[in-house]
């Protein structure tokens, strides 16, 4: 079975600045909850971001079912399936909830499509139908999250990449925010999740891959990663270190 | 009364062609962070286009609207082509914007003077000279159909933005451009459009200007500063804040050109864009100040 989304060797960064990605790589397979880990600046983000195509790549290749995406404008890799939820969340805090949903599903020549498919995301949280009309910016972290996450429902992508969302937000809405990506999972997404908290990822996931120094340091099903001694290592250290 | 009822009507008729004028600029500050010191040239430029039908082919200004912002929205798109597509992914992007365009207005002057010369020019439609009476209130016709013309204009745009597709692609790329590309919007071709939009409507708005104004080519250069107050009274750009800032001001610089003197109508613009900066730097209707 061909991978779905390969990337080799990618070095990226910002600008004419250093180099955040120095030769990153990772395997992403249908239908798992893929969870990248590691330390604060290890390039998770920027990972994504440079399979989004928000951010160019500067060698190496990406490709996706065996196409080479890499270069591509990011509204041309959304149209292939890969749909990218960032952590400021791309919201339009300007436009209501249901013109968000609307914009979500800009891509969607089918005004009649388009039109059903809100509904049905309004149907499946109702929160959102009632504040349908509520400008986005004026919700609740929580609430803006939500909306981030259904809103990629609308396109159906076959990967979707959640950077940090849990970023900011209470326990309780927390564990909601997964129930949601489970959601997304058990309707054919193939998920790509960046974690902080490296335990409540992995808990969540299938397959775990963890990046250090913008270089993947080792993968592996997400259970044995959580185990391997080289988390505590990587997490813990420095800290080891110096007491 | 019938006195300040006029003053208002004036006012608002005149404020309803600044807001046309305006509405341009604050578009393209909205979706590509230009400030575009070229926008009043180019509403001479189309100043001239209807001044040109006019005089040769007896187009009348109103009905050559279209006209001027059809050839105006060409202008735009050969400009962005030319001067800032490339300067897109520029580090100092804002910086080179603002010189860029300025750049740009002196050229438009000198070659919009070398061309027609700095005479001054007035396209002289019937209606330019007539008044029409409501009882005591006097209202030249002109200024009228102008405020009215530039009302329908600004209720078209208004409606594109909000029910269109491509209106919808301009409001989300305002608004925030990273999520307007992960949706799917092309920004780059939206940039473009947009920046051909804006200058069009400074096309539309100099077919308005061509009779309730005398003009000449370096004429621009007093508007500009009227313009930048009104798109920072505004909220740079929203604009729905331009129009009724515009709005707004106008009727303001009436009452005080009435009651004080018409010297001090136009330092109303000025007065406003110190105290709005001093006070209220995100504009009556910004909500803050986004870091771009």
């Amino acid at each position: 079975m061909p991978e779905l989304l390969e990337v080799r060797d990618v070095v990226a960064g910002y600008g004419r600045g250093p180099a955040i990605l120095t030769g990153t790589s990772l395997t992403v397979r249908p239908g798992q909850v893929q969870c990248i880990i590691g330390p604060n600046g290890a390039g998770k983000s920027t990972l994504l971001k440079a399979i989004s195509g928000l951010l160019p790549v500067r060698s190496g290749e990406i490709r996706f079912e065996g196409e080479r995406i890499d270069g591509l404008r990011p509204d041309q890799i959304l149209r292939k399936g890969i749909c990218f939820v960032p952590q400021e969340r791309a919201l339009f805090p300007r436009m209501s909830v249901r013109e968000n949903l609307r914009m979500g599903g800009y891509v969607i020549d089918d005004k009649k499509v388009l039109e059903s498919r809100i509904e049905e995301v309004l149907r499946q949280f109702p929160i959102l139908r009632e504040r349908a009309h509520q400008r986005a910016g004026t919700m609740s972290g929580g609430q803006q999250q939500m909306l981030a996450m259904a809103r990629t429902l609308i396109v159906k992508p076959k990967i979707v990449m959640l950077d940090e969302p849990s970023l900011g937000l209470a326990p309780k809405i927390v564990q909601q925010m997964f129930e949601i990506m489970h959601m997304l999972k058990d309707r054919g997404m193939t998920v790509i999740l960046v974690e902080q908290n490296a335990i409540m990822g992995l808990n969540n996931s299938t397959w775990g891959a963890v990046l250090d120094l913008g270089k993947t340091l080792f993968e592996g099903p997400a259970q044995e990663v959580l185990a391997d001694p080289r988390i505590k290592e990587l997490y813990l250290g420095k800290a080891k270190a110096a007491a | 009364m019938s006195n300040v009822i006029q003053i208002v009507i004036l006012g608002l008729a005149l404020g309803g062609v600044y807001a046309l004028m305006a509405s341009g600029l604050t578009l393209i500050f909205g979706v590509m962070r230009i400030v575009n010191l070229a926008h009043p040239v180019l509403i001479i430029a189309g100043a001239f286009v209807t001044f040109w039908l006019f005089r040769l082919y007896g187009v009348d200004p109103i009905l050559a609207m279209p006209v001027a912002a059809i050839a105006l929205f060409c202008v735009g798109v050969i400009l962005y082509k030319l001067i800032f597509e490339k300067e897109a992914a520029s580090a100092k992007y804002s910086e080179m914007t603002v010189l860029l365009t300025f750049a740009v207005a002196m050229i438009f002057d000198g070659l919009l003077g070398w061309l027609f010369t700095n005479t001054q020019r007035v396209t002289t439609p019937s209606y330019a000279t007539d008044a029409i009476f409501i009882g005591d209130v006097f209202i030249p016709t002109g200024q009228l159909y102008a405020g009215v013309a530039s009302l329908v204009v600004i209720g078209l745009l208004l409606l594109f933005l909000q029910y269109t597709r491509f209106g919808y692609a301009i409001r989300a790329t305002t608004q925030n451009r990273a999520a307007a590309q992960l949706m799917g919007v092309n920004v780059g071709l939206v940039s473009l459009i947009t920046f051909g939009i804006g200058i069009g409507l400074a096309g539309a708005a100099g077919s308005l200007v061509s009779f309730i104004f005398s003009f000449f080519p370096a004429k621009h250069w007093e508007w500009i500063a009227i313009l930048m107050s009104l798109v920072v009274l505004g909220g740079m750009g929203k604009l729905g804040g331009v129009i009724a800032g515009s709005l707004i001001l106008s009727v303001i610089a009436a009452f005080v050109g009435a009651y004080i003197g018409s010297t001090w109508s136009t330092m109303t613009f000025f007065l406003a864009l110190f105290v709005i900066l001093l006070v209220r730097p995100q504009g009556l209707f910004g909500d803050k100040i986004e870091e771009a």
